[in-house]
């Protein structure tokens, strides 16, 4: 291993590298122990969106591919609940932060009083997470989600409502659109760093039948196919906000992670790719410290936002 | 819903493969053998999630049923049919290509839970796992018998009902191995569906076990037939798939009793009872 200091501060949570897992991607971490290991080689790991109560998700068909390296999913955050959850993963997410991999535990809710109630069970039963992503702009439910995240004022109401709910760093995960805003009325509302983007809505219809290719008429478009809107989305968020952002949007490779990084994203997740490749994850962490060696860096820090316009 | 990897399974990984035959074997139905590591830590009715080189336009993997894994000779035989742009992409690898498959995926077939001879019945691409069933069975002495059902004579895959035939003969078991071919259009064995030739079986034999694989309509028809006799049933059913090891839940199937299991973690081997077909 080069010299090369990888570690950064995600508001608050700390990461050995900068890289991380998109939500709803990686399963909870274990379901990759056999690709490689989770905790020794992630910076952080972000889990699938739980809320209070267990949640169904939606009915099949979840799941379109697109031409064009995309997919879309409208699996609209199935999960068993903080019990359940913290039940099953909360042993194995303790063996990853001791580790030395961030655990974020990802806060889903279709209200205000929804996240609140999921924020304080979080609270009590799980110790192991690093921090919280609260995710305000899952595309796939009916209510809360995305509309919870669609303007200033209620992202605003949300990360409000948790703030006084934790200590522990919170994260935002924010819809692809206006991105300035809402992450500076995320920043003045106690956010310690903001995660985009989510999934971007999009619609595929089979034209035979005229009917949506999945259960809903529209879902989430991810993939390499978006990476390059996602760089300029982090790219706007980062001039309007001081706090660290975690760049999230069809990175499959680690010079697409360090796009992420030199348009101002101190840490990246990687999602799609660990369908396509579940090794993604671990060949960026590889690749990135290379490239920051390539730059004539000795620590990443010093590339974050150094894009040259 | 899912639930974390058992800790006594092997866990899906990443492993290269190399083909070594791939061909048309029934009306737009193809067989690849291919050399991987991987043939040695499969169970009969698990999966594998294969990536088809040479279009980064397409970044899913193709989850398929394998009929044999033959750890002995590191080779594993997957059979499928051309459907769509990856599977066409899929039967146009050549001999020494190479390329990866991620893989132990899903849980497999389980041995019946009573005595008693077992009723394995196949649709169209349903006959891999269902022969890798027979493989099962006959390697553990349990009698059984075995339809298989196909929309025309042409889409029967003849090697696989060779070998089926071949298949040693289960010592100490009372009777020999029956084979029915149905078609829809009467062009090859009888006419019908499977569920036809299955009430005819059910009439003369009785059966413990049934385990199946095939279109979900077919699963419904033999489930019900089952349930109807009180025979135990597995199903292995298909799903559009993103991982395929139980990370994205997109492959939910619909529980009797409500909510959604993973196809590919959970499954693809379903009881029959559980599942809304």
């Amino acid at each position: 291993m080069s010299k090369v200091k990888m570690a950064v501060d995600l508001g608050g949570i700390q990461m050995r590298n900068p890289v991380n897992t998109a939500s709803g991607t990686f399963g909870n971490g274990v379901q990759f122990e056999g690709f490689y290991d989770v905790g020794k080689t992630l910076g952080a790991i972000t889990c699938k969106g739980v809320s209070a109560e267990p949640w169904d998700g939606n009915p099949a068909p979840r799941l379109a591919e697109l031409r064009g390296a995309a997919i879309m999913n409208s699996v609209g955050l199935q999960n068993p609940g903080v019990h359940g959850f913290v039940k099953r993963y909360g042993e194995y997410l303790e063996s990853v932060r001791s580790r030395g991999c961030a655990v974020i535990c990802q806060v889903a809710g279709h209200s205000v009083e929804e996240y609140e109630r999921a924020m304080d069970l979080f609270e009590e039963f799980a110790p192991f997470a690093s921090g919280f992503e609260i995710n305000i702009s899952c595309p796939n439910i009916a209510e809360g989600g995305a509309a919870m995240g669609a303007t200033p004022q209620s992202a605003a109401r949300v990360m409000s409502a948790v703030r006084t709910r934790t200590k522990r760093p919170i994260v935002v995960k924010m819809a692809p659109h206006d991105v300035a805003a809402i992450g500076h009325a995320l920043e003045e509302s106690g956010a310690d760093a903001l995660a985009l983007i989510n999934t971007i809505p999009g619609m595929s219809i089979d034209v035979r039948t005229r009917k949506s290719r999945l259960a809903r008429a529209t879902a989430g478009v991810s993939g390499p196919a978006i990476h390059a809107i996602a760089v300029r989305m982090v790219w706007e968020c980062a001039q309007a906000v001081n706090i660290p952002i975690c760049g999230i949007g069809g990175v499959t490779t680690a010079e697409d992670a360090a796009e992420m990084i030199l348009a101002g994203a101190t840490a990246v997740s990687v999602g799609t790719a660990n369908l396509t490749d579940p090794l993604s994850a671990k060949h960026i962490v590889e690749g990135l410290e290379e490239w920051v060696a390539s730059q004539g860096a000795t620590d990443v820090n010093d590339l974050i936002g150094a894009f040259e316009c | 819903m899912s639930v974390p990897t058992n800790a006594h399974d092997t866990l899906a990984n990443v492993h290269e493969f190399e083909v070594v035959e791939n061909k048309c074997v029934a009306d737009g139905i193809w067989r690849m053998r291919c050399n991987t590591a991987l043939s040695g830590l499969l169970r009969p009715g698990q999966f594998v999630n294969v990536d088809v080189p040479n279009d980064a336009s397409h970044i899913l993997r193709i989850p398929l049923s394998f009929s044999k894994a033959d750890a002995k000779n590191n080779e594993l035989e997957l059979v499928y049919a051309v459907v769509g742009e990856g599977t066409k992409r899929l039967s146009a690898m050549c001999v020494g290509d190479t390329s990866t498959m991620v893989g132990p995926c899903g849980n497999g077939w389980s041995l019946p839970k009573s005595d008693g001879r077992s009723l394995l019945v196949a649709g169209g691409v349903g006959l891999p796992p269902i022969m890798a069933c027979a493989r099962m069975l006959a390697e553990k002495g349990i009698g059984f018998d075995v339809i298989v059902g196909a929309q025309t004579a042409s889409r029967h895959v003849e090697p696989i009902l060779d070998e089926l035939r071949a298949l040693p003969m289960q010592q100490g078991c009372d009777c020999a191995r029956t084979l029915v071919l149905t078609t829809d259009d009467g062009t090859r064995g009888m006419r019908g569906f499977v569920t036809t030739a299955m009430q005819d079986m059910l009439a003369e034999r009785s059966y413990a076990t049934c385990y199946s694989c095939g279109p979900n309509i077919m699963m419904r028809g033999v489930a019900e037939l089952a349930h109807s006799q009180n025979i135990a049933c597995q199903v292995s059913l298909e799903r559009m798939m993103g991982c395929g090891f139980g990370a994205c839940s997109c492959c939910n199937v619909e529980l009797v009793g409500g909510g959604y299991a993973l196809c590919c973690s959970d499954g693809p081997v379903f009881d029959a009872s559980e599942v809304v077909l």
